[in-house]
């Protein structure tokens, strides 16, 4: 662990440090949130993994209780392809505008990635600080992290009503390429192109309720379902989609999909004996033999990696499934 | 009846499939079969089937597949997908083999053994693929994969034919081939090969690999061309003095002796990955980024290539053969002492060329083009050398101010370099050139996959745009030939003419120096 060098966060002082540690190249400011201090072994972890892949400006404001100080140094001063500069600030004991402001002093010509590591999320003042301003970071968010429950997800889509000009990436939507790809994947036939519109129900099991819903709510925006009651859709002609979540596997991860139609059902789980592999098959009239599908084990440091080096701009299909869960939860 | 998705992109549902928006899948849709001529031998253990392994670990692979090996061993299946396996083991950049992946992938391989000119075998190899598209639902197609000696090519392509496997004869689905290089091996040969080619494969359907076209920084130059303003207006006679292109290789030529012999570093290297990185480098950008529209352009660039003047090919061109020397401190043999080499052998393992492209961008502009084995340094690039500034204001009468250089780095190192000048600090107004370097590795942090299996999907998908198209192969071939001949007919007394580890010949500095030009160090 880093010791201070500053007896505590002089923002002054912090500024002359990163115009005297300027790096070579750098693609990005990356700015950590941590707000509880267990996570911040993990994620210091995560923050130097990427700092070591990309030359950027790493700042953790950590707002963990106590933690106060500051130090500013290279990534790593031996190497010479380290070039990033990275910065431990204790933000515990100053106002969440005054550690915001510290954005203010970087790189203006690189995207800015704010990594929000603290659980409460659209609530809380210091996230929204973030936002306040005329230069809006890109927002990297885990809406399962720590929570299994809908409670941040419900937090992240307010947020965004309030915010929709913010470039928002939340690692537990990211986290379901795999899913959609596959449940896509189920359709790309066009001569099953016409199941679509008779499914009648949707049945996911997953580690955290925030993937599931997310999933349900990426499904019922692509094929214009509207959210009538808790729990349940209605199609385009106003037939019911019944919609079933419930816990199971790993946390952060979905463990299967079943999409019952008029006629097959639709089906993939992740391997029984293999968690790397997914068991993709149909059954019904339009029956298919089992499919293995490998898992790419993407770990939450690559997901933001991900996330931080995505296009800046918004995601509609994203902004559509948040909205669709809400209304959902909402019922 | 067919629904209408309303949602955010509003197309018809039974058109398209509304959850495939913004969820692109890298998989290849179509189901088909991939079929290694020359299944035993070393790329396919090397490369080709550790590439398929891993198209299929990265979920690329369609949901039905087959992979049938031919090849004259007399293996069954079952010692086929052994072997391939110890391959996968020991080459695959994703390590060795694992279940249950593995065996799913396993039982989609199988094995024809048989003589590239006995029809039995090719109707044993129809009897397979038919087994696989009941089986495995490969739907008829076929991506053929010709890894044998270029000699057994126009053979393995009749037999296609006669056989019913070919794209005419075929009963449904499509055919396609790839076809490794050398394409020929000189311009007659090219000829012929295409003659026999074109009888049974539309040119749309076949796919001259050259896998240097698969590297990342090679579908970079474009990139960095196409997608940036600050080059392209520079990128011309006016602000260019010289390009340099360079492939250096520190290896011999290992097992290759008895094919390398007969080929030499102008066929092996120059008229093919050379010659197009330097369509690449100096292209006019393509209406739109498909296959025709960048092979239109690169034919084009091809096209203005002056022709040699053969009074001037030993003026124009460098030739040398490494002698014994040593690499990374490691003593090596001299060309003639390596294994299947003729011990008088005259053939060049180092190649360079001066050419010049008549057209309004570059006339005038000097192209300079190296390869070479057994060099100092494994170094492949591309380096636009710009012109000196017209006034010289700054530094010191001792200063010199270099020419602002663009490198595009191939291998090992993928990235790019700018050089430029910059004022040394003090009080005094010293100039220095200094360098501003972007690596791809820590620059996105991403290895790069290999280019065959980048190149291998892209045939499956039937994307041609990395791979070479006939009219630039014929129009390559009919750039060299005229050195080959004058080479071929004035054999170099002087050989071998370099060390082993060395920068190379010194009448290749001789060729730039005539230019008042030198060579970057490898």
């Amino acid at each position: 662990m880093m010791p201070p060098a500053f007896p505590s966060a002089d923002i002054a002082q912090i500024r002359n440090e990163l115009a005297r540690e300027k790096s070579h190249i750098t693609t990005m400011n990356f700015i950590v949130w941590i707000d509880r201090e267990e996570n911040r072994g993990w994620v210091i972890q995560r923050a130097i993994k990427i700092s070591e892949k990309h030359p950027s400006r790493t700042i953790i404001l950590d707002a963990s209780p106590g933690r106060i100080g500051a130090s500013v140094r290279p990534l790593d001063p031996n190497d010479p392809t380290r070039q990033s500069t990275f910065i431990d600030i204790g933000v515990a004991d100053i106002p969440p505008q005054e550690a915001c402001e510290i954005a203010t002093s970087l790189e203006a010509d690189v995207p800015t990635v704010l990594c929000w590591s603290a659980e409460s999320l659209g609530e809380d003042t210091a996230f929204r600080c973030f936002f306040a301003g005329g230069n809006l970071p890109v927002a990297v968010v885990d809406s399962s992290l720590g929570v299994r429950d809908a409670t941040t997800i419900l937090e992240l889509a307010q947020f965004y009503q309030e915010h929709s000009n913010v470039s928002l990436r939340d690692l537990a939507w990211m986290r379901l390429h795999l899913w959609q790809d596959i449940v896509a994947h189920f359709f790309d036939d066009p001569a099953l192109r016409e199941e679509l519109f008779s499914i009648r129900m949707v049945r996911i099991v997953a580690g955290s309720d925030a993937e599931a819903l997310y999933l349900g709510g990426w499904l019922a925006s692509r094929l214009g379902w509207t959210a009538i009651a808790r729990d349940q859709f209605a199609d385009r002609n106003g037939n019911p989609v019944a919609f079933e979540h419930e816990r199971g596997g790993q946390a952060r991860r979905i463990y299967s999909v079943a999409l019952t139609t008029a006629t097959s059902i639709y089906q993939a789980s992740v391997d029984e004996g293999d968690a790397s592999v997914v068991r993709v098959w149909a059954e019904g009239a339009n029956a298919r033999d089992v499919r293995l599908v490998p898992v790419q084990a993407i770990d939450t440091a690559s997901l933001v990696e991900r996330a931080a080096l995505e296009d800046t701009g918004t995601d509609e299909i994203f902004e559509t499934a948040l909205r669709m869960v809400q209304t959902l939860i909402d019922g | 009846m067919t629904q209408t998705i309303a949602g955010s992109n509003g197309v018809p549902g039974a058109a398209v499939n509304p959850l495939r928006a913004g969820v692109a899948s890298s998989r290849i849709t179509e189901p088909c079969n991939v079929v290694f001529f020359g299944a035993s031998g070393d790329l396919v253990k090397r490369m080709l089937m550790p590439a398929m392994y891993n198209l299929r670990l990265e979920d690329i692979l369609p949901a039905n597949y087959g992979i049938i090996g031919f090849s004259r061993i007399e293996w069954k299946s079952p010692e086929f997908r052994e072997e391939m396996r110890k391959s996968i083991d020991e080459f695959s950049r994703s390590g060795p083999a694992k279940d249950p992946l593995w065996s799913d992938f396993a039982k989609r391989l199988s094995f024809v053994p048989g003589a590239f000119d006995d029809k039995d075998c090719f109707k044993e190899l129809k009897k397979q693929l038919e087994q696989n598209d009941k089986e495995l639902g490969t739907g008829g197609n076929v991506l053929y994969y010709l890894s044998t000696p270029p000699s057994l090519f126009g053979k393995i392509i009749d037999m296609l034919e006669e056989c019913g496997l070919g794209p005419k004869t075929q009963k449904r689905g499509w055919s396609r081939i790839i076809i490794e290089k050398p394409f020929g091996t000189d311009l007659d040969s090219a000829r012929a090969l295409q003659a026999e080619v074109s009888k049974v494969f539309d040119e749309r359907a076949v796919y001259r690999i050259d896998h240097y076209l698969g590297k990342e920084p090679v579908q970079d130059i474009m990139a960095l061309r196409f997608a940036n303003v600050i080059f392209e207006p520079l990128w011309d006679r006016r602000y260019v003095e010289s390009v340099q292109i360079t492939a250096a290789e520190t290896v011999g030529v290992e097992e290759r002796g008895g094919y390398y012999d007969n080929a030499g570093a102008l066929r092996d290297m120059i008229q093919n990955h050379v010659v197009n990185l330097l369509a690449l480098v100096a292209m006019e950008p393509p209406v739109s980024p498909t296959a025709d529209n960048i092979r239109d352009e690169k034919f084009k660039v091809l096209s203005a290539l002056r022709p040699m003047d053969r009074s001037r090919i030993m003026l124009d061109t460098a030739r040398g053969q490494y002698d014994a020397g040593s690499i990374g401190g490691k003593p090596v043999p001299g060309y003639r002492d390596e294994p299947n080499v003729n011990p008088l052998s005259n053939t060049e393992t180092y190649a360079a060329v001066k050419l010049y492209i008549d057209n309004w961008r570059w006339a005038g502009v000097p192209f300079f083009l190296r390869s070479g084995k057994r060099l100092q340094r494994k170094n492949s690039e591309i380096a636009i050398r710009f012109k000196s500034i017209p006034h010289r204001l700054f530094g010191e009468a001792g200063d010199s101010i270099d020419n602002n250089v663009l490198v595009m780095k191939i291998q090992p190192e993928e990235g790019v370099s700018l050089r430029f000048s910059a004022k040394v600090p003090g009080p005094k107004m010293h100039i220095r050139a200094v360098s501003m370097d972007f690596n791809y590795g820590t620059g996105f942090g991403v290895v790069s996959a290999p280019a065959y299996e980048r190149l291998i999907g892209d045939a499956m998908r039937g994307d041609a745009t990395l791979f070479t198209r006939w009219d630039a192969v014929e129009r390559a071939w009919e750039q060299v030939m005229p050195i080959l001949e004058t080479w071929q007919n004035t054999p170099d007394e002087t050989f071998p003419n370099y060390s082993a580890g060395s920068q190379g010949p010194a009448s290749s500095d001789r060729m730039l120096a005539a230019d008042g030009a030198e060579w970057r160090k490898i």
